[in-house]
């Protein structure tokens, strides 16, 4: 079942149309940043965006900083508020289970598939930052860490694959959000704006000193602590707490997932 | 193949449908007639467990349903409320990937079995073109060929001619019943009374939730008793008959009794001129109308 | 399973997932009946405690200063995350992380590194004289033990303990008796091993909220590795050197006036090089700073504090409190400059200095 949810995801035109469209910003950022030679300004702009103008081969990270607050997020929404909510559309979902598949099975194939979508989506992202990093602004032999170490292109290389994962697995509570609200109604639509509107807020609570008490449950809490991965010693803690945060969003919201689709009338 | 027991779904105050007890017997071809929104597609989605019954239960090949569905349904066919399939693929990418997903049909017997399909429902040449190039009909033959896929035991099937023209109509009927004499039992329903006529062996009538009436077309069009006798001489007839004349209708006569040779040669012993005589059979319209007329049908809302 | 089964299932699980964490915060921590004093002399010996850890500090406090005072207001007024690396008082590095960046200070034998990612920088510098505060000095051993340092014996008692970093801290309430301080108490929690202070939290007079807050969220005693302290320029970055560091030194190098041995009955604070024009008076918490500033320093900063509300100006100057910190800054015009006077005590006390500081004869420019 998860294999033919891969499939079915990668024979779609709009999950490489997605995927385009994620490359289209930061190419253009590159582009921008090659022809002006202008970083932003400290403490504004994505992270490592003014390193890059050193060492073109950091781009791939500033290139999932910019996705990562907003593009990213959305076209995760869309994906996965489409995955149940788009078959009850079609109509295929019921002939999935009259085939018949386990409402169960086909819930954890979709957030496979989703999870999958976003790790191809990552990885695309972070490749083709680095050829159009290292073509348009040039390459080092060593990189400065965050906290002003030197990182051998291998340390770099390996903690971007880790920021990769890193950020792949920050995107599972927003997939799970949205999956929910797609076993809710029959507009996929409708499930990924839900699932925005939920990012939105918690990213406004975020900036709100009196929500300090929700913040350690907020799907983006830690979303940023990718950076972490590039200080020196590496940071683990916002890491792990990241980690955890989102199978916690997983486990409740699949959970709600599940106790929802699982008894419900398929009336599409 | 199907048996319910007083099967009702209720949608907050709406009865949708309300204690039906379906029995669908092996090698039937079971017509389930009713007029739209009278409850049969919600009925054919409780029987495949898309839809929880609000009480009352459902055997589908002898196994509960739906707690059994994973193991009952691999061997049912079923084309519920039109097709539907991804545009953007072809007809065989989506049969394969609807094979693909469940259990019940081999990989290896995949691609054979696929060909076989897209053979009998006429899709040979139009299999690997994207789906949303499909007309009505093709989708619609598509949809068939999905619920072919593993040669089932059962095809339920809901509105299966919806969109076809006559001639793709007369090919899914032939299709049916060549199914059916290799020992498919078929659970079909329509809102079609001439469909359900030509080719089911069975009839079930749903109205407003209710089954009405369940019973073999045979015993349902069984000769009423009367005879009908068509006459150029019908004044003479009615004397001579006397009294067992019902009803008559410029020419055409209703004659009480079941024997019509009896009557024949009645009447041409006394020189009347018969043109047409024999027993009186009711039509399906005939009888489903006088099911559903019944006035004390206050359901729907309660 | 029933729908509202499967709910419940899910409820449990929420409930299950959500009180793991008061549920550890509650865990009781385990009390010592070491005497206050004891304490208070363990925290005074720790400063050579070898450690690494990472904390937290939130300052309460909305500075009203210019932009020359911008990463103090950051520091008393948002929240910093620290890490640090602490081999002894002459050997450590702490890094404040930022979302997108980081600045350290790696400190080794009377001078620092002080790097900042984003602007790709790393700037050597002796260790000057006096400075403002920077964020280091608000690590919770730091401040623990620079607030505690001149605390007498009968200022201190117990509070109860608390897992710190989950490790079971006792808890020490200073209470200043010097009666010019706006410092309520000061509340420092020491991890009972090494007695280095785990969590501390000042409180200004009548204040709910502290004025600042720091704990440590993870602490390991033991050496840190040698090379986390040690600052190797990457690549790309020119190491710079700098003889001033901030706007206390230069006003202390720089200023046109020295400053008197007494202030409003507080002593020159000593281990200050004397020729200093800033001068520092009081002990433990109740301190006093002065120095005369230049006009352009003054004027922007006058701006300020004069459109501050709650700001008071009479013959003395202009007076702004925020929490319990109070500004004074006196009259003064482009030829002559004016003076500039902090501290953690009362108005009254600011008014008497700046009636004193007043009277020093300045240079007109």
């Amino acid at each position: 079942m998860i294999r033919t949810e891969l499939v079915k995801t990668l024979r779609r035109p709009r999950t490489w149309v997605t995927i385009l469209l994620l490359n289209a910003l930061p190419t253009l950022v590159a582009v921008l940043l090659a022809l002006t030679d202008l970083g932003p300004r400290p403490g504004s702009g994505p992270a490592f965006l003014s390193a890059v103008l050193a060492d073109g081969t950091l781009f791939p990270l500033a290139a999932l900083a910019i996705i990562l607050p907003l593009f990213l997020p959305v076209a995760v929404a869309v994906v996965a508020g489409d995955s149940v909510a788009g078959e009850a559309q079609q109509g295929t979902l019921r002939y999935l289970l009259v085939r018949p598949v386990s409402r169960t099975r086909l819930l954890v194939a979709k957030l496979v598939a989703v999870i999958a979508f976003v790790l191809l989506a990552v990885v695309v992202v972070a490749a083709v930052a680095y050829v159009v990093g290292s073509v348009l602004l040039g390459d080092q032999a060593l990189a400065a860490s965050v906290s002003g170490t030197v990182l051998t292109p291998a340390q770099v290389a390996v903690r971007t694959l880790l920021a990769i994962g890193y950020i792949t697995l920050s995107m599972l509570g927003v997939a799970a959000i949205a999956l929910l609200l797609s076993t809710m109604t029959d507009s996929p639509l409708a499930a990924a704006l839900g699932a925005l509107a939920f990012l939105i807020a918690s990213s406004l609570l975020l900036t709100l000193d009196a929500a300090q008490t929700l913040q350690p449950y907020l799907p983006t809490r830690y979303w940023l602590a990718f950076v972490d991965l590039f200080r020196d010693p590496i940071f683990w803690r916002d890491i792990v707490r990241g980690i955890g945060l989102q199978a916690v969003y997983v486990v409740v919201f699949l959970g709600a997932a599940w106790a929802n689709f699982t008894t419900k009338d398929i009336t599409s | 193949m199907i048996t319910t027991t007083q099967l009702t779904k209720r949608y907050g105050g709406i009865l949708a449908v309300d204690g039906v007890s379906l029995d669908v017997q092996p090698g039937d071809i079971y017509g389930f007639l009713g007029a739209n929104g009278s409850g049969k597609t919600t009925t054919v989605r409780m029987v495949l467990g898309l839809v929880l019954a609000t009480s009352g239960s459902v055997d589908l090949l002898g196994r509960r349903m739906p707690r059994a569905g994973r193991a009952v349904l691999p061997r049912v066919g079923a084309l519920v409320e039109g097709p539907a399939a991804y545009g953007h693929l072809s007809g065989r990418a989506n049969l394969a990937l609807l094979d693909s997903s469940g259990t019940g049909g081999t990989r290896r017997s995949r691609s054979t079995r696929i060909d076989a399909v897209l053979e009998q429902v006429g899709l040979a040449a139009v299999g690997r073109r994207p789906v949303k190039a499909y007309s009505l009909g093709m989708r619609q033959r598509l949809g068939l060929a999905a619920a072919l896929l593993r040669q089932p035991e059962l095809l339920v099937l809901d509105e299966p001619t919806n969109g076809l023209d006559p001639q793709g109509i007369r090919e899914i009927r032939e299709l049916i019943q060549g199914l059916h004499r290799r020992g498919t039992t078929v659970f079909l329903s329509s809102h079609l009374l001439a469909e359900v006529e030509q080719l089911c062996t069975r009839v079930g009538v749903l109205d407003r939730g209710r089954l009405v009436l369940q019973d073999s077309l045979a015993s349902l069009q069984r000769p009423t008793g009367r005879t009908v006798v068509h006459t150029p001489d019908h004044e003479r007839a009615h004397v001579l008959l006397d009294g067992r004349v019902e009803h008559r209708e410029g020419e055409r006569l209703i004659v009480r009794g079941a024997d019509p040779a009896a009557l024949n040669a009645l009447l041409v012993a006394d020189g009347v001129r018969v043109r047409e005589l024999g027993p009186e059979r009711r039509t399906l319209e005939q009888v489903v109308l006088a099911a559903t007329e019944h006035p004390d049908h206050q359901v729907g809302v309660s | 399973m029933k729908g509202w089964q499967r709910w419940l299932v899910v409820a449990l699980g929420v409930l299950l997932l959500g009180s793991i964490p008061p549920v550890l915060a509650a865990l009781p921590a385990t009390e010592s009946d070491v005497t206050a004093s004891e304490l208070l002399a363990s925290v005074r010996s720790s400063d050579e405690v070898a450690f690494t850890g990472y904390a937290e500090t939130v300052g309460g406090l909305v500075l009203p200063v210019t932009q020359d005072f911008t990463d103090l207001v950051d520091l008393f007024g948002e929240r910093s995350r620290l890490r640090a690396w602490w081999a002894g008082p002459d050997d450590w590095r702490v890094d404040e992380l930022t979302a997108t960046g980081e600045t350290g200070v790696f400190h080794r034998s009377g001078a620092s590194v002080l790097w900042n990612y984003e602007d790709s920088s790393a700037t050597l510098a002796a260790d000057p004289v006096v400075r403002l505060p920077r964020a280091a000095d608000l690590l919770p051993s730091a401040l623990g033990q620079r607030l505690l340092s001149e605390a007498g014996a009968e200022e201190v008692s117990r509070l109860p303990a608390e897992r710190i970093a989950g490790r079971d801290a006792l808890g020490l309430r200073l209470v200043p008796s010097d009666e010019r301080t706006t410092i309520d108490r000061v509340d420092v929690w020491v991890d009972p091993s090494t007695g280095v202070p785990l969590k501390v939290e000042v409180y200004g007079a009548d204040a709910t909220v502290a004025a600042v807050r720091s704990r440590f969220l993870e602490f390991t005693p033991g050496a840190p590795d040698p090379e986390a302290t040690w600052f190797v320029t990457p690549p790309g970055v020119d190491l710079s050197f700098t003889e001033v560091i901030d706007v206390a030194e230069a006003a202390n190098q720089f200023a046109p006036a020295v400053t008197p041995d007494e202030l409003a009955g507080l002593a020159r604070r000593s281990g200050l090089v004397s020729i200093g024009s800033l001068g520092q008076y009081g002990r433990g918490v109740t301190l006093l700073t002065a120095a005369a500033v230049w006009d352009d320093l003054s004027r922007p900063l006058r701006d300020q504090l004069e459109g501050t509300p709650g700001a008071v100006i009479d013959e003395n100057g202009v007076y702004v409190s925020a929490g319990p910190i109070g500004l004074l800054l006196t009259p003064g015009s482009r030829e002559r400059s004016s003076w500039l006077i902090a501290g953690t005590v009362d108005a009254a006390t600011l008014a008497a200095a700046a009636a004193e500081v007043r009277q020093i004869p300045v240079p007109d420019r």
